[in-house]
């Protein structure tokens, strides 16, 4: 009876814990996801113009700072910075303040360099829209943005990793090797790219080569890792089963680190480069594969069982839709990058499917997956509507599959119609007409999604979500079996006192 | 107060009644309910993995060795590898004869060239008769060589007369030109647009890229060009009606 009374009160001293965690971080966390959710939608609707123009040149060809050659570059960065690297932070944030049973102290701090963050993305895209990007792809802001990212980085994150050295020693788990490592690959990916890039005055086709290679960095180093963690924290912690192999997880983090970073240079295979950097890079991402099966199948096997959990929960749903996609992006990669395939990837509309799928399908979804987790958390609220978050999943799913077989299936026949040197180019764009209409018709059904996201993001952070004890799941009866444990024992508390 | 709220007997917590527990309970999951039905996991499974995950790892091992094969020699710089080497363009359409008169041959090839200058001067070389001369019917054109080149190799500023209009107008220099492409681009104005009938031969374009070479750079102007360069060419002329080899411009005996 003793032990269990002290069970007891032990797991109401952690349960209190972990309250005044997400307490602690309520405003930078809710800063980072509603602001990036805006930002992602900003990016969408600039993904759409992009994607119009490219079937249809006259489309707001009379707007100078709305011509393709700035929208594209401004919804691709706006992507990255403004909805990808923001979500990565509140997900970092939190998560690591959770597993390393850690208050935060400074929550002050994080929200200040997150509005220099953000301001450095609406300098950013005014800049590339008012014609003073770069013009290096994924590096397109000003260059005057990328030390004020890299300063705002290190005052937003450095907690988290005070927060980890001074956890108390014992079991590190699975997500924290992962978010600790896309905390010190961050850093190292961008401020090298940059340097190369912007400040040292090499050969220029270095340099192109090294942008080449960032754009994969920071998709392997930063953005896989971010969303890798989430999952591994999701998988257990919603099912209340332990991940389903220790090993193979050990094997899928070692494998993504030692590959990850030779990965990207392919886009400049046949250029004058030594010939081993653009085939090391076809190489590696060929090998994203194997830590893509190794994460897959540990995933997925933890998931094994609780169908009916993945199916009802928000959270499971988009994170396995994100599995999912990080190894169709693992194939994706590997049959792109064969010799044959490959010369029609390089100046094609494949590349782009490849990175949206990355970007969105696989780390997006994790993201969203981690953001229906933490919000009723920080807010003490839940979610309002299990028709918005329906809505969200199926638009985003259906639009990014369109998104992803249009731009890589035409960008194959693109490229292999631009190898047919002796017709016209007009010829191979006349092709890809179709597929670029199917992917503009699927942004506006993303957008369509994202839009019933940001609404109900900022109902929750305005405090208007329900005041309930039960989780809003996307099937079931309220009161029915919960994939976030039992919470009947009020109801029946009620009873037995009536 | 404080002794009603001990257990009665503190090993046997459940017979304390001063506080309600649905109270506790409801003040505990006023706080955080999200918090309070989260699961706990502790442990890390050591589930068996199945080989099958190592035996689909090798065989991507195995594809990405062909793909690095396939780089060949890794650090050479040969920018010819595997895949991007193109066979010689065949084209289907019929190119016409390869040999002609060195006329024809000058103005087939000075054609493609003067696509630069047609955005100013008009395709029919009639130019816009507001800012950019016409180079139909005028002077400048089927006067002296050595003028028109000096004018195309460095631009020209300054007010300019054309057929008894003032033009003032900026042109930018045309330069670098090979020989070839200054006699071709020459032969091709004074011959489609104008009615002069001999050619520029690639001797004297060459002269005129000599001349050009010793003027200090940047635009000239109709002062300069009429006090020094109102002359024709040096250099041998040529019989238009000579018969040449379309691509290498040298005599060449008819098929």
């Amino acid at each position: 009876m003793g032990s269990d009374s002290d069970s007891q009160t032990k797991l109401h001293d952690d349960m209190e814990l972990r309250a005044r965690i997400d307490r602690s971080l309520r405003h930078p966390v809710m800063f980072f996801f509603a602001s990036g959710a805006a930002w992602l939608a900003v990016a969408l609707i600039l993904g759409f113009i992009s994607s119009y123009q490219s079937h249809d040149t006259r489309f707001l060809s009379g707007v100078g700072f709305l011509n393709y050659g700035r929208v594209y570059p401004a919804h691709l960065n706006v992507l990255i910075y403004g909805w990808g690297c923001q979500a990565a932070f509140g997900l970092i944030v939190w998560l690591m303040a959770r597993l390393s049973r850690k208050e935060c102290t400074c929550p002050g701090v994080i929200l200040t360099a997150g509005h220099i963050w953000n301001f450095g993305v609406l300098a950013g895209m005014l800049g590339i829209l008012w014609g003073y990007g770069s013009g290096k792809p994924w590096m397109e802001f000003p260059s005057a943005i990328w030390p004020l990212f890299l300063v705002s980085y290190f005052f937003i994150t450095v907690w988290s990793f005070i927060q980890f050295r001074c956890s108390e020693p014992g079991k590190t788990y699975v997500a924290q090797w992962y978010l600790l490592a896309a905390l010190f690959w961050f850093p190292w990916v961008y401020l090298t790219a940059h340097l190369f890039v912007f400040v040292f005055n090499g050969h220029p086709v270095m340099a192109a080569g090294v942008n080449a290679w960032f754009k994969y960095a920071l998709i392997f180093l930063f953005f896989t890792p971010v969303a890798l963690g989430t999952s591994y924290y999701l998988a257990p912690k919603v099912t209340g089963r332990p991940v389903y192999s220790y090993p193979l997880a050990l094997f899928g983090f070692w494998a993504l680190a030692i590959i990850g970073p030779w990965a990207g240079m392919q886009k400049l295979a046949g250029g004058p480069l030594p010939q081993f950097m653009p085939y090391v890079g076809a190489a590696a991402t060929v090998l994203i594969l194997i830590p893509a099966l190794a994460v897959g199948v540990n995933i997925l096997m933890t998931l094994r069982g609780h169908e009916s959990q993945v199916v009802a929960s928000p959270s499971l749903r988009f994170t396995i839709a994100g599995i999912a996609s990080f190894l169709i992006l693992g194939l994706v990669g590997m049959g792109l990058n064969t010799p044959a395939a490959l010369k029609m990837t390089q100046f094609s509309l494949t590349g782009y499917g490849f990175e949206i799928l990355a970007i969105y399908g696989f780390f997006s979804m994790c993201a969203f997956g981690g953001i229906y987790f933490i919000v009723p958390r920080v807010t003490r609220r839940e979610w309002l509507s299990r028709r918005f978050i329906g809505w969200h999943f199926w638009l985003t799913i259906y639009g990014i599959a369109t998104v992803v077989v249009c731009s890589i299936m035409g960008g194959l026949f693109h490229g292999a119609a631009q190898e047919a040197y002796n017709s016209a180019w007009q010829d191979a764009a006349k092709i890809s007409y179709a597929y670029t209409v199917g992917t503009t018709v699927a942004w506006g059904f993303i957008l369509f999604g994202s839009l019933f996201f940001l609404l109900h993001l900022l109902l929750m952070w305005a405090r208007l979500g329900r005041r309930s004890q039960h989780p809003t799941l996307l099937q079931g009866e309220h009161h029915g079996e919960s994939p976030h444990g039992p919470e009947d024992d009020l109801d029946k508390l009620h009873t037995a006192e009536a | 107060m404080a002794d009603s709220k001990k257990p009665a007997d503190s090993s046997r917590p459940d017979l304390e009644d001063s506080t309600s527990v649905v109270d506790r309970h409801e003040g505990l999951l006023a706080q955080g309910a999200a918090q309070a039905r989260e699961k706990q996991v502790a442990e890390t499974g050591m589930e068996p993995v199945s080989l099958w995950v190592f035996v689909a790892s090798a065989v991507v091992l195995l594809v990405a060795g062909g793909v690095l094969g396939a780089g060949g020699k890794l650090f050479s710089y040969n920018p010819h590898p595997q895949g991007y080497t193109r066979t010689e363009f065949v084209s289907d359409a019929d190119t016409g004869p390869t040999i002609g008169p060195i006329l024809t041959a000058l103005t087939k090839r000075g054609k493609n060239i003067y696509a630069k200058c047609s955005g100013c001067h008009g395709s029919t070389g009639n130019g816009d008769g507001n800012q950019f001369p016409p180079l139909a019917g005028s002077d400048w054109v089927t006067g002296s060589t050595e003028r028109l080149a000096q004018i195309i190799l460095n631009g020209l500023s300054g007010p300019i007369d054309v057929g008894g209009k003032t033009y003032n107008g900026v042109m930018p220099a045309q330069a670098p030109l090979t020989a070839a492409e200054l006699a071709a681009v020459m032969t091709f104005v004074r011959n489609e647009f104008n009615d002069v009938g001999d050619i520029v031969t690639v001797e004297q374009a060459a002269n005129a890229l000599k001349v050009y070479e010793s003027r200090p750079q940047g635009q000239i102007t109709v002062k300069e060009l009429n006090e020094k360069y109102d002359k024709m060419l040096e250099g041998e002329p040529v019989d238009p009606a000579t018969m040449v080899d379309f691509e290498t411009l040298k005599p060449a005996a008819a098929e």
